[in-house]
């Protein structure tokens, strides 16, 4: 504990806080070790590792097609990417062409995660700043893309909906037709949470300025995704790195402007995530005007066994850039399957960027980096 | 009919027992009589409304099942907290972690001493009346401050530290308010606040004059902040500091504070009612009948118009409550001193420079401020029928479900 | 100056935010709620409402099950049992056992696509609860049964006509190769 004669002589020692594991805003079981002077934050240490389930080593335990459910378990928020993850890696590992028509229905079904997943984030954002209602308005959207999924694939969270080789179930089109109709209701619900929300003068005060990221930091500490984007940096792996469908489609990412105060403070990070809330609205659209006849699955063998190899498969997340690094030894089991995810690289900012704010903002940050417990750990 | 509830008790007192033994007696009968009919239901019943109101606001139902839609909810609470285990953690301050509830509680209770229900209907008309509202309201800081240093808990401690800045700074902002109104009134007694209003709008100190409208909405924000309601309930900031002051709490101390805050609301409402709302007035005479010659009658109406007036602040603050994030503590101070502060003071002296133009107010200046009101309001339900319109929502009218 | 009309401006924002606020919550008391009273106060079961596919508890059609084990090898956390013996009477080979355990099933629907008759398939099911967890251990064999044997040329039995065509069309919903 450091101890330091304030400027009355008097002395003065630094309170230390426990943020977590059981703390209202920590968004799972997160835990950090708070050094505070008052209520001004000296160091903030993160503790991860409450989350652990092995999911890795699973992987060396069951069989390819086995193990795409337990990918769902990785991000719960967004297990419709860890699908596509594991799933791209594997095919590439085995040499199998995924049908178009899998393709945008893959597509379509990571966009609708996309729009649940930013839902979230910008909702539980609202309620860590004190504002509630919010959060339930958009958990109220997220409900309705819970039915469609349980419409189109069957489950309303852990979805297992993509397979070795395309999709599990075809999207019907009266399917595509209640997508069209939530997009059409969504859009001014979006609005109408900015008017709420976003342009509250108290919210804005709470978050611009607060905890800025520079675009070196976001860089060096290798921060991906929506948080990459908001402090400036135009990278997203859609459209640098096209995978599946999406060099076809026409879409642009957002990147933070500042707009309510400096770039890459927490309030660009809010905003940039809403900001692809209707970007993701967009990339829906094209796919449902564009979605080609045919099957949505390739034929894969029951027993799949790729050859000896490895591969690294990168895709964009809500997140941000999740990665699979899978190697295969010709079996029926995966020899070794590596995930690499966002909100893990987004907690060692935490450490750098926190001496000096407050510890409501602390709590901002935490909600601003979008950090998703379950995927830091895996 | 100018006699108060000291008088009634003073003249039901039967002769066999001494004025200094009985009247005591009779008081804490009474007091205990209010507590159980009319406190006690008020705050449960608005924390039942809160969570109901509320619930509407986040397209929910809200607690709908204990009695007719759900308003019986605070019972079952109550019931439900008594039978919890008082926990108390072994390294708090014992004595002080015990006492720090009924201080809270004590401090809400005894702003019920001066509140005017009607032109008879008030325990007591002290002559300095807002000043002791001011004083009783700020006793609940000292138990906040108890319970948060006493529970040996760095959250509670920092809760109360904040609340105790929070409330002793929006006090400054209250009392420039309540002043604006007393150079009005020339008076410190409720009644007499209220006998210097009429029942009509245009006579009501809100409408007095621009400033004075102003002055309300620093009073009622600087009440919001003093009964740590949100946007200012950063002592119990739920996301921040788990529960702030009443984290190590549990069972019915932990209820007693909460009594006390929505409690608290109704006196923040009763107050605003008071010093800018015209309180109890009503109307001489009502379609040709002269009140003064149905003392019941009266009563009963002035107590109705008072509660509605004041119960519709409630409203409000749980409104508000429903809408906006919470401020930051740095924040919350610089909006107090950099902002509240300063035009409190150039409300009270534009009251005074008008005071000394008119010294009896000017109607028009009145009827200026309250058209004004309403075109604000009508300007308001045209914002909501445009935000129904715009996102095309199912409608359902019925405040019920 | 600048200092002073910023001033001003803060005033003036957080004014007309609120009020916009205010107007966006006040409008939600003429909406209608979007929850449902579960589980007493709704119009029509829960269970009535949910997609074909929905993927809730398994139960398996024994009368049209091959006994081909194809559910039992693809599921990932082996909450399948499956026995079959050889009946000595009729010389056929019998269910001895079928055991789907609920507490462990994840509900990813693999054994269901694996299925060739569609016997196993997901219901719109999901309430669970009891109080003993072997409870939710569900025995589809309560006394051997021979395993089915597709006839050459389709059914005749009119209920095993039904049975086969509710397995197809449980099977239409998943997506499968044209080939």
């Amino acid at each position: 504990m450091s101890e330091a004669a304030g400027s009355t002589g008097l002395h003065t020692e630094d309170m230390t806080l426990n943020v977590g594991p059981q703390h209202p805003s920590t968004h799972g079981v997160l835990r950090f070790v708070v050094k505070t002077d008052g209520e001004v934050i000296n160091e903030a240490i993160p503790d991860v590792g409450y989350l652990h389930r092995s999911i890795e080593k699973i992987g060396e335990k069951c069989t390819w097609h086995g193990y795409v459910p337990y990918t769902d378990r990785a991000d719960y928020l967004a297990a419709m990417f860890a699908n596509q993850g594991f799933c791209m890696a594997a095919e590439r590992l085995g040499g199998v062409e995924v049908p178009p028509r899998g393709e945008y229905c893959r597509v379509i079904a990571c966009e609708l995660n996309r729009v649940a997943s930013h839902l979230i984030a910008v909702g539980t954002f609202g309620q860590d700043i004190g504002a509630i209602t919010p959060f339930l308005h958009a958990l109220r959207e997220r409900e309705s893309i819970n039915d469609l999924m349980e419409e189109i694939c069957g489950a309303r969270l852990t979805y297992n909906y993509l397979r070795i080789g395309g999709v599990g179930y075809d999207i019907k089109p009266e399917t595509c037709a209640r997508i069209a109709a939530f997009l059409d209701h969504f859009e001014p619900i979006v609005d109408e949470y900015n008017r709420l929300l976003s342009n509250n003068k108290i919210f804005i005060e709470r978050l611009a300025d607060v905890a800025v990221i520079s675009k070196e930091d976001a860089l060096q500490y290798n921060l991906v995704g929506p948080n990459l984007r908001a402090s400036g940096v135009q990278w997203d792996i859609r459209r640098d790195i096209p995978y599946s469908v999406y060099p076809e489609l026409d879409f642009e990412v957002p990147v933070g402007r500042g707009e309510r105060g400096t770039q890459g403070d927490s309030y660009d990070r809010y905003y940039v995530r809403i900001r692809e809330l209707l970007e993701s609205c967009r990339i829906l659209r094209q796919c449902l005007d564009k979605m080609p006849e045919g099957p949505a699955v390739a034929k894969v063998a029951r027993k799949f066994k790729p050859p000896a190899g490895e591969t690294y498969v990168r895709i964009e997340a809500p997140r941000g850039d999740m990665g699979y690094y899978v190697v295969s030894d010709g079996s029926e089991y995966p020899y070794r399957v590596r995930i690499r995810t966002g909100s893990f690289t987004a907690m060692s900012i935490i450490d750098k960027i926190s001496p000096g704010i407050m510890v409501a903002d602390l709590i901002a940050l935490i909600a601003s980096l979008d950090v998703d417990a379950p995927e830091i750990d895996r | 009919m100018e006699f108060t509830v000291q008088d009634l008790i003073q003249a039901l007192l039967p002769g066999a027992i001494p004025a200094p033994v009985g009247y005591p007696l009779a008081a804490i009968l009474v007091a205990f009589a209010v507590l159980s009919a009319f406190v006690a239901p008020l705050a449960g019943v608005t924390s039942w409304l809160e969570r109901r109101v509320w619930a509407r606001m986040q397209s929910r139902v809200g607690p709908n099942r204990v009695g007719p839609q759900g308003i019986l909810q605070w019972l079952a609470d109550g019931v439900k907290n008594i039978q919890k285990e008082d926990i108390i953690p072994a390294s708090a301050d014992r004595k002080l972690f015990l006492l720090a509830p009924y201080i809270v509680f004590a401090g809400f209770i005894g702003a019920f001493v001066v509140i005017p229900f009607g032109s008879w209907l008030i325990p007591a008309d002290l002559n300095i009346g807002i000043l002791y509202l001011l004083a009783i309201t700020s006793l609940a800081v000292v138990g906040i401050l108890m319970a948060g240093w006493s529970s040996n808990n760095k959250w509670s401690l920092l809760g109360g530290m904040r609340s105790a800045a929070q409330i002793v700074s929006y006090e400054i902002p209250a009392g420039l308010s309540v002043l604006t109104v007393i150079f009005l009134s020339g008076t410190l007694s409720m009644q007499g606040i209220i006998q210097a209003q009429g029942w009509a709008p245009q006579d009501w100190f809100i409408f007095y004059n621009p400033f004075t409208l102003v002055a309300f909405f620093m009073f009622f924000t600087s009440a919001l902040a003093e009964g740590n309601r949100t946007p200012f309930d950063i002592p119990e900031a739920e996301s921040e500091l788990v529960a702030g002051y009443v984290t190590e709490y549990s069972g019915m101390r932990f209820l007693f504070f909460f009594f006390a805050e929505w409690g608290n609301l109704y006196v923040i409402g009763a107050i605003t009612t008071t010093l800018f709302l015209g309180g109890w007035q009503i109307p001489a005479t009502i379609f040709g009948v002269t009140m003064a010659e149905h003392p019941l009658a009266k009563g009963v109406l002035e107590f109705t118009v008072f509660f509605v007036k004041s119960y519709l602040w409630v409203l409000v603050a749980m409104w508000i409550r429903g809408t906006l994030p919470r401020v930051r503590v740095d924040q919350l101070m610089a909006m107090c001193w950099k902002y509240m502060v300063p035009i409190a003071f150039v409300c009270l002296f534009g009251t005074i420079v008008l005071l000394v133009i008119w010294p009896d107010g000017n109607p028009a200046l009145s009827l200026a401020t309250l058209g004004f009101t309403t075109l604000v309001l009508v300007y308001f339900m045209w914002r909501v029928v445009y935000q129904i319109m715009h996102s095309r929502p199912e409608l359902y009218l019925k405040p019920y479900v | 100056m600048s200092e002073v009309i910023t001033y001003f401006q803060n005033i003036k924002d957080t004014v007309s935010s609120i009020f916009e606020g205010m107007s966006i919550t006040f409008s939600h008391f003429v909406r209608k709620p979007s929850t449902v009273q579960y589980p007493d106060r709704i119009a029509q079961q829960v269970q009535d409402t949910l997609p074909l596919r929905y993927r809730g508890i398994l139960e398996v059609d024994m009368d049209i099950c091959t006994g081909c084990l194809a559910c039992e090898r693809v599921c990932p956390i082996n909450c399948i049992a499956i026995g079959i013996e050889r009946n000595a009477e009729t010389n056929q080979r019998d269910f001895t056992l079928f055991d789907i355990d609920i507490c462990k099933c994840m509900y990813c629907g693999l054994c269901m696509e694996a299925c060739p008759t569609g016997s196993i398939r997901h219901t719109q099911e999901f309430e669970g609860a009891c109080n003993n967890p072997a409870g939710l251990v569900r025995h589809f064999v309560t006394e051997n049964v021979p395993l089915y044997k597709p006839k050459k040329g389709g059914e005749t039995e009119t209920r095993m006509i039904q049975k086969v065509d509710i397995g197809k069309r449980y099977m239409d919903e998943i997506a499968e190769p044209e080939s």
